[in-house]
């Protein structure tokens, strides 16, 4: 019974852990860890070749940030301000939009088919499609 | 292009367009680095020209604001314009940068006005200290020339192939302005004119490779009629009292100078940042073809450790060295005294060599600043500076 009850807090664990990357429904690009990555870094610019693709992201301090910076893009919210740093002071990119919560981030994604983002898992329904978990 | 002009008129657009809401969206962006610098030498000269070398400490050597402004006028135009206020200038607001923007499309950007010049690879953000790790970016490559910035047009371009990303520019300009000459211990004017330059980035994942070069057609100014021939013309009276021809002066005159000559500038290395461990190393090699400026090879190493999350500890190693064995650019001077001149002004301009090994701390007390502590020491061949160390300690932010 324990060890149920153990597995149990561990599923939920895991799942709250969890982020979903969402598109426009309309979109049905497939899309990788590392072309995710290269999107949100500014590098890949749009999906297949042809679309233009704008990531949107949220707070640096949200659940799904922290998870989706750590297990796809691989840097911490310093290194990716120094990153953007870069970008923005020699005017060769802007660093994503920041959002104020999954609903948001759903809202924009279902009304934009250029629009990319992330989720907490679990959060996303019917208006958009997610193309990626992590 | 008139420098003046396109500030102006950049400037100008952005204060436009800010009137004008339903058609500009205006996002401000800013940097700063606060710091106290204390430099030391057993000659007594300052180690490098934008610092003192009395021991003393001081708040403006290295410290800076600057605001950046850019005008979003949709379908891919832009205006930006970057102000800076610069300690070591007292403060004076300059508008470093004034540029428009358009996006022909995701993959290709064309820009016009005064933008950075790429003259090495952090060369386009060397003044935004929050985006490295040291507390000064090695000056044996970043020794702050003052054409870090440059009137032109660029086309900067992204591809991606598979997991790999590959950034390139492309930019032609000119410029006009000063460097510091360690022969005359002074700024002298000179200029670029006809600059051609190119850059490439390719990345996967957590590595870097880069390499960039620039070629340029030199406007001798100052250089020219101060520093080599101004200090040459006993030398000339002396030859031509030897019996030295007009046109024996005349091949003296045009081996020794650098106007009309070729500028040629090339940069390449590496960045790892894998798990804890940074990596870097950077190699440039410039100087002017066929003139008394000999080329210079600089470099730097550096192997940071990120410690904690919000820690890095990097140490580095510079080297400057200029090359003063090469003297072809005297092949057509056979005056003995005026062939001797041409390599005393070679080896005067070629005097400064130096080298030096620092430890950097960088410590993110804040998400949008960091506290950097920072010593270097080392040793310059010039007798007026010799062994030297370099304090500082401040705070990188930006907004």
């Amino acid at each position: 019974m324990k060890a149920i009850i153990l597995a149990g807090f561990m599923g939920l664990s895991y799942s709250s852990w969890a982020v979903d990357v969402v598109v426009h429904p309309s979109n049905t690009v497939a899309l990788d860890k590392s072309q995710i990555e290269q999107i949100f870094l500014g590098k890949l610019k749009t999906f297949t070749g042809s679309d233009k693709a704008v990531p949107v992201s949220q707070s640096e301090t949200s659940t799904a940030s922290e998870e989706f910076y750590s297990k796809v893009i691989g840097r911490n919210p310093t290194q990716l301000k120094a990153y953007w740093s870069k970008l923005l002071f020699t005017g060769k990119g802007q660093p994503p939009k920041k959002l104020a919560s999954d609903e948001e981030v759903l809202k924009t994604v279902a009304a934009d088919p250029s629009i990319i983002g992330y989720v907490s898992s679990g959060s996303a329904d019917g208006s958009v499609r997610v193309v990626a978990s992590f | 292009m008139n420098c003046n002009n396109a500030v102006k008129w950049v400037i100008g657009g952005v204060m436009v367009t800010s009137s004008f809401t339903s058609y500009a969206e205006i996002v401000f962006n800013g940097f700063a680095s606060l710091r106290a610098t204390a430099a030391d030498s057993d000659g007594g000269a300052p180690p490098f020209p934008t610092l003192h070398g009395d021991g003393d400490v001081s708040f403006s050597d290295e410290s800076l604001f600057a605001l950046q402004a850019r005008a979003d006028l949709s379908e891919g135009l832009s205006a930006t314009v970057q102000m800076i206020a610069e300690g070591q200038d007292d403060f004076e607001v300059e508008a470093r940068w004034a540029y428009v923007s358009y996006e022909i499309n995701p993959q290709h950007t064309v820009s016009m006005g005064r933008f950075a010049n790429p003259s090495f690879y952090q060369s386009e953000y060397q003044n935004v200290g929050y985006t490295h790790n040291f507390g000064r970016l090695p000056k044996a490559v970043y020794a702050g020339f003052d054409f870090t910035t440059i009137e032109g047009i660029s086309l900067d371009s992204n591809f991606v192939f598979g997991e790999y990303a590959l950034s390139t520019k492309l930019l032609y300009g000119s410029w006009r302005g000063t460097t510091y000459l360690a022969a005359t211990q002074q700024d002298e004017s000179f200029g670029f004119k006809d600059e051609i330059s190119v850059r490439l980035e390719l990345t996967k994942g957590w590595w870097t490779v880069y390499g960039g070069f620039f070629i340029v057609e030199i406007e001798g100014g100052s250089v020219d009629t101060n520093a080599i021939l101004g200090n040459a013309q006993q030398a000339i009276a002396l030859a031509q009292s030897q019996g030295a021809s007009a046109a024996q002066v005349k091949a003296f005159e045009d081996a020794v100078t650098w106007d009309g000559k070729n500028g040629l500038y090339g940069y390449t290395g590496f960045h790892i940042d894998y798990d804890r461990v940074i990596l870097d190393f950077e190699y440039a090699d410039y100087g002017v073809e066929d003139s008394s400026d000999g080329f210079n090879q600089v470099w730097y190493t550096a192997f940071g450790y990120r410690v904690f999350d919000d820690t890095i500890v990097t140490l580095h190693h510079e080297k400057f060295l200029q090359d003063n064995k090469d003297l072809d650019f005297l092949n057509g001077v056979d005056q003995p005294t005026l062939k001797a001149t041409g390599i005393a002004i070679r080896n005067s301009l070629a005097l400064r060599e130096f080298d030096g090994i620092g430890l950097s701390v960088r410590y993110d007390f804040h998400p949008n600043a960091a506290l950097k502590f920072q010593y270097v020491a080392g040793e310059d061949t010039r007798p007026s500076v010799g062994d030297y160390s370099i304090w500082s300690a401040g705070v990188d932010l930006i907004f």
